[in-house]
């Protein structure tokens, strides 16, 4: 069970953005990703949900060889992301930004939307009360009717978050998701993955923000210009005085 | 789920229907009436088609027209050519339209839009040619006459109630798919295929799905055509129209459900004052113009500051706030 990234090493061109790179993740459990810009945390997401192709090495979630497996089929199949640079329809309200994340559960295809069948009306009944269940979790149930472009930063990413959940996934891969956040919103954000991660869901998050690494995740794995530096937990990094000195710099102390 | 800046009522199509009753009173008994408005039902279809493509699914398609021709030559040359009946006509445009919309989109969405709009303008000459070349299966350049009129509507006023009866069947299926799942995933990749990618959606299914779909609408609409006028021929359904099709969806608002209806009618009324056909271009260019300055979400997709029946109209606009919030550390 779990996530399981073996030896894996992606290409672009010359640039070998990731090399030999192993991680695991198991059901219920937090993997922080920690790394300067460009040392591949982006890009070890997009091979895990098949938005890159890699040159070798495997992917397996539950189990299963991923890497031929087109990305949408990856989501469907339990898998849920954000991006670091949220990617949204400025013009479409929060609402149905959320919805939009629903696609994977929603069973009734394109012809029976088309006519609107008692199923396909039911599951959106169904999929529109557990929006609301949701934009109530993320304390958005407000910002329902606000067009995404109007929100400040720190609620885009929450809404981002929102959207990644609404397919009950069993892995979520967060990209800097409290980047811009306020203390309160950081705070709603963290009770909201640790509420995930007691329901069995595995996260693996990407976080520059090194108190919220600390606060959630039992095992960090630093990345540097693509390969490993260290993985372990996040207190012995915090004593392991060359990755203090070489990311943290002396602020970190 | 779309905002509808004009005629917001619960249902789109309950607008339409009262305009549309509103027009059956005003041409009630008038031929030229009735045979302009059963037109403007046909572009209207079409335009519908341009709206579920372009503006929803953000296809950009030159063959609007020629999917309407494909509709149009398939129903008559088997009601002209094997006396067969127009309804099995129908099912012929609807499944070759749909058919030739998916394999072409599924070929090609894989590139760029860009590609995709080329290839459908290729499809147009391509599909001009075989209508030419076609002998007496297709009528060649003059074309297949003595269409018959549907048993259904044999009048002119019944082909009024019939054409626009399948332009409020195609808003009410519209609007069904435009406020799914399915729906909202096709305005997802519209704007950002890899966005939809990371909602898991298959894109290139999706969109060749909803391009088949607008395939069919304009099948559909070649139906009402043919046996309308009774007539097909090579220079009926061409290029020249997809684009002015085009327009007028642009000109009413793509994104709006209604927009393209409305573009139609106020572009097929201004033809019928134009002093001569050879204008037609000149006007089309300056309306576009126009439209692109004025109000480039079209008539509909625009929110005009008038006052209107219902207060409350127009939502607050407030500056766009993309600037990140301060980070705590």
């Amino acid at each position: 069970m779990g996530i399981e990234v073996s030896n894996v090493t992606v290409r672009f061109g010359g640039i070998t953005a990731l090399s030999e790179v192993s991680v695991s993740l198991s059901p219920g459990q937090i993997v922080a990703v920690i790394g300067a810009n460009g040392s591949g945390k982006s890009t070890l997401f997009n091979s895990i949900t098949g938005l890159v192709s890699v040159a070798s090495g495997s992917i397996r979630i539950d189990d299963d060889e991923v890497i031929r497996i087109p990305p949408h089929r990856r989501i469907a199949g339990g898998l849920a992301r954000t991006f670091q640079t949220p990617r949204f329809d400025p013009r479409i309200t929060v609402e149905k930004a959320v919805l939009c994340g629903f696609y994977p559960v929603a069973r009734s295809g394109f012809v029976r939307s088309l006519l609107h069948t008692p199923g396909s009306a039911r599951e959106e009944r169904t999929i529109r009360r557990e929006c609301d269940g949701i934009l109530a979790l993320f304390k958005l149930d407000k910002l329902r009717s606000v067009p995404m472009g109007e929100l400040p930063m720190g609620q885009v990413r929450l809404v981002e978050v929102a959207r990644s959940v609404a397919n009950k996934p069993k892995y979520l891969l967060l990209d800097e998701p409290a980047a811009g956040l306020t203390r309160v919103e950081q705070e709603l954000l963290s009770a909201e993955i640790r509420n995930l991660v007691a329901r069995g869901v595995g996260v693996l998050l990407v976080e520059h923000n090194f108190n919220l690494v600390q606060q959630l995740s039992e095992h960090v794995v630093v990345l540097d210009r693509g390969s490993i530096l260290f993985t372990g937990a996040p207190a012995e990094l915090a004593g392991n005085r060359a990755f203090v000195d070489a990311y943290l710099g002396t602020s970190g102390h | 789920m779309n905002s509808y800046s004009l005629f917001t009522w619960r249902h789109p199509a309950l607008s339409l229907l009262m305009i549309v009753s509103v027009g059956t009173a005003a041409s009630y008994g008038h031929p030229f009436l009735l045979d302009n408005s059963i037109m403007i039902g046909i572009f209207s279809l079409m335009a519908l088609s341009v709206g579920i493509s372009y503006g929803q699914a953000g296809i950009l398609s030159l063959a609007t027209a020629t999917f309407a021709a494909i509709g149009a030559f398939a129903t008559a040359i088997l009601t002209v050519n094997y006396r067969l009946s127009p309804y099995l006509g129908l099912l012929a445009a609807i499944l070759l339209p749909t058919v030739c919309a998916y394999l072409l989109a599924r070929c090609i969405l894989r590139l760029s839009p860009l590609p995709l709009s080329i290839a459908t303008f290729v499809l147009g000459g391509l599909v001009e040619v075989l209508i030419k070349q076609g002998g007496d299966f297709t009528g060649g350049y003059i074309g297949l006459s003595g269409i018959p009129r549907l048993s259904i509507a044999p009048s002119a006023q019944a082909m009024h109630f019939l054409t626009w009866a399948v332009v409020l069947l195609v808003v009410v299926l519209c609007v069904s798919l435009m406020n799914s799942s399915t729906g909202r995933a096709i305005n997802t990749a519209r704007h950002d295929p890899l966005r939809a990618v990371a909602d898991g959606v298959d894109v290139p299914h999706l969109l060749s799905n909803t391009f088949a779909f607008s395939g069919a609408i304009a099948g559909v609409a070649g139906w009402l055509y043919a046996h309308h006028i009774t007539y097909i021929g090579p220079d009926s359904l061409t290029t020249q129209v997809s684009i002015t099709v085009l327009l007028m969806a642009v000109v009413g608002g793509v994104k709006v459900i209604l927009g393209p209806i409305f573009g139609a009618a106020i572009l097929m009324v201004v033809v019928l004052y134009l002093p001569a056909a050879e204008s037609q271009g000149m006007f089309f260019g300056s309306i576009l113009v126009f439209m692109l300055l004025v109000a480039p979400n079209g008539l509909l997709g625009s929110r005009w500051r008038l006052p209107t029946l219902r207060g409350g109209l127009e939502r607050p606009t407030s500056p766009m706030l993309l600037m990140p919030a301060k980070e705590e550390n």
